[in-house]
């Protein structure tokens, strides 16, 4: 890891891990400073709360700093909630996506050939298939909560994307420890007794990590599209609960009167993928040599 | 001999893709909520007309058998009727919708392979030119931009403030129905085009360091001529791949923008179907889409060892 170090003079991974903290910022007190502001009427539920008093599509600053959306709700709580949802299903899903690929993917070398080869053929398979036409499937079969937390509202657009994102993973992971197997190191480490999970999970993995981390962050703008797509086309996210997919979804609906209403959510979107990809691009710059 | 030997494990492959399919929508109608029976019996019905229905439509069979049958009627194109109160037959609905989404689809992908193998043979030759940096840059745009965000931004110069394009789909066209097509295929074929010009241009530079084109070069071939004929036919192979994934994609690409300009196909009705939890119309689109996308798939895979001898040789 000789350019460490490096990566952090990039100016796009700089650039990206600011937008990156000033969303989180954004998702985690966001209720906390729009209560600050606008002292919402004794509404418990931020993610729907909607101020009376304030009319449909208010301009821009005073109190509303974005102004309101069709409903006279303030347009940057939406954007908070929908930050907030985008990076609960983004953080989850890779969780799982993680775990479940690199199962997959040690399996995939370590395991009895019959195993591997069936393991390594459904992940082919998985691969191949377009995700969104998989979550469509899922999500057809699980009607959205009504009641519940916020991991409940969203457990379906989680499970349908979890169940299409591990098979990159796997593959990745496949790849990879194949090669790493036969590095010296690891030989001499089974040439002195180290059982296979001990290699694995002491040799081999640890040498995944900055790789894996770089994945991460490009897997994580990829299940943040996908679900601002569900939830654009109506099977995601569901209202009231806020989505900067479902919020473009209705901004688009008055684009004419309001173009600026659709301005926010599509901004906000694309600079997360965007500064993820960053991130993504300069940690792998970091710790993949072979990348350019 | 060998060729064929690979052709047709391809072709296994393909059919176990298509079974594979099939058994997951199978799955997914026997988890969605609703049960058929009552649903196509109607409010009214008498538990006895139920239970006859159930009989009839093969509910009381244990799964391996409805599996079977649901393959056996979907191989015949019988997806069973809609649950919605029309009732009609899912068949019809595939053949009213599908052929909207084939021509957005195919539309996009024609275009975009000749936008990006275009651009990307230009920035292979201008290689860290101001040309090169401008295209790379817009590709960069062009991937990470979701097609509902380049959509409305679209719409809103092309319709709310030029008023060139009509702006959505209806039943009785004012123009010519080339018109309608032109913003969805152009969106629908960003992305793809983004990526075959980033191939194009990656493939490109490989081939022209290659000695064969030095030799060409040296012998005085023309330079538009080298380009086109010696360059691009040996640069092109690994495009024809990324096209053939890229069509699926596109498939599901169109889920979107048919819903955005209200155009009556495939994903619009997809949607619809989930939101009605009208499972076997779901059941159904996802099939055929699916299916498409493997066909496809096949016939690229099928294609590239016959047009490039190298990959005949190495395969298997």
């Amino acid at each position: 890891m000789k350019r460490g170090g490096e990566y952090k003079k990039d100016p796009l991974f700089l650039f990206g891990m600011g937008f990156l903290a000033i969303l989180l910022v954004l998702a985690i007190f966001g209720p906390s400073i729009r209560s600050a502001i606008v002292k919402p009427p004794n509404q418990p539920n931020f993610y729907s709360v909607y101020d009376p008093v304030a009319g449909p599509h208010l301009e821009p600053g005073g109190k509303y700093i974005l102004g309101t959306d069709e409903q006279g709700r303030d347009v940057l709580s939406r954007l908070a909630a929908g930050a907030r949802v985008s990076l609960t299903v983004g953080l989850i899903v890779e969780v799982i996506a993680l775990t479940v690929g690199v199962i997959v993917g040690v399996l995939g070398v370590f395991a009895p050939k019959w195993i591997s080869m069936i393991l390594m053929r459904f992940t082919d398979g998985m691969f191949a298939f377009p995700d969104i036409l998989l979550a469509v499937l899922i999500i057809g079969t699980m009607p959205p909560a009504k009641e519940g937390g916020l991991i409940m509202k969203l457990l379906p657009v989680i499970v349908a994307l979890s169940v299409t994102s591990w098979p990159s993973v796997a593959r990745l992971v496949k790849g990879q420890v194949a090669t790493l197997k036969d590095r010296e190191f690891v030989i001499g480490a089974k040439a002195s007794g180290a059982s296979t999970f001990y290699l694995v999970t002491r040799h081999i993995l640890p040498q995944l990590t900055g790789i894996l981390l770089a994945v991460s962050m490009i897997d994580i703008a990829g299940t943040i599209l996908a679900e601002s797509t569900l939830s654009f086309l109506g099977i995601g996210v569901q209202p009231p609960e806020a989505s900067w997919g479902s919020m473009i979804n209705s901004a688009r609906q008055d684009l004419g009167s309001h173009p600026v209403a659709l301005v926010w959510p599509c901004l906000i979107l694309s600079l997360t993928v965007i500064s993820l990809n960053f991130v993504g691009d300069g940690l792998r710059a970091a710790f993949d040599p072979k990348a350019k | 001999m060998r060729l064929v030997k690979a052709i047709l494990l391809r072709l296994l492959f393909g059919v176990f893709s298509l079974l594979f399919i099939s058994f997951v929508t199978f799955v997914a109608g026997e988890f969605s909520p609703g049960d058929p029976a009552t649903i196509l019996a109607g409010e009214k019905a008498s538990l006895e007309t139920v239970q006859q229905i159930r009989h009839n439509i093969g509910l009381d069979r244990p799964w391996p058998e409805r599996y079977a049958r649901y393959v056996g009627h979907a191989v015949q194109g019988d997806f069973g009727v809609s649950y919605y109160s029309t009732h009609e037959p899912v068949r019809d609905i595939l053949k009213r919708t599908t052929p909207m989404t084939m021509k957005l689809a195919s539309q996009a992908i024609v275009l975009a392979a000749a936008i990006g193998i275009f651009f990307g043979t230009i920035a292979a030759v201008y290689q860290r030119k101001i040309a090169d940096k401008a295209i790379l840059t817009i590709t960069t745009l062009g991937v990470t931009t979701p097609n509902f965000v380049l959509a409305p931004l679209l719409v809103y110069i092309f319709c709310s403030r030029l008023d060139v394009l009509p702006l959505t789909w209806a039943t009785t066209l004012v123009a010519p129905e080339f018109y309608y097509f032109i913003l969805p295929v152009t969106i629908l074929a960003a992305r793809p085009a983004a990526l075959i010009t980033r191939l194009t241009r990656a493939s490109m530079i490989d081939t022209l360091d290659q000695e064969f084109i030095r030799t060409a070069t040296a012998k005085g071939v023309p330079r538009g001529r080298l380009l086109f004929r010696h360059a691009l036919r040996n640069a092109i192979l690994p495009v024809i791949t990324t096209i053939g994934t890229s069509f699926g994609f596109l498939l599901t690409g169109s889920f979107v923008l048919e819903r955005y300009f209200l155009m009556p196909g495939l994903g619009s009705t997809v949607i619809e179907a989930i939101q009605q939890i009208d499972m076997p119309v779901v059941q159904a689109g996802v099939l055929v889409t699916g299916a498409m996308f493997i066909f496809l798939n096949l016939i690229v895979d099928i294609l590239l060892p016959i047009l490039d001898p190298r990959i005949r040789e190495s395969q298997i």
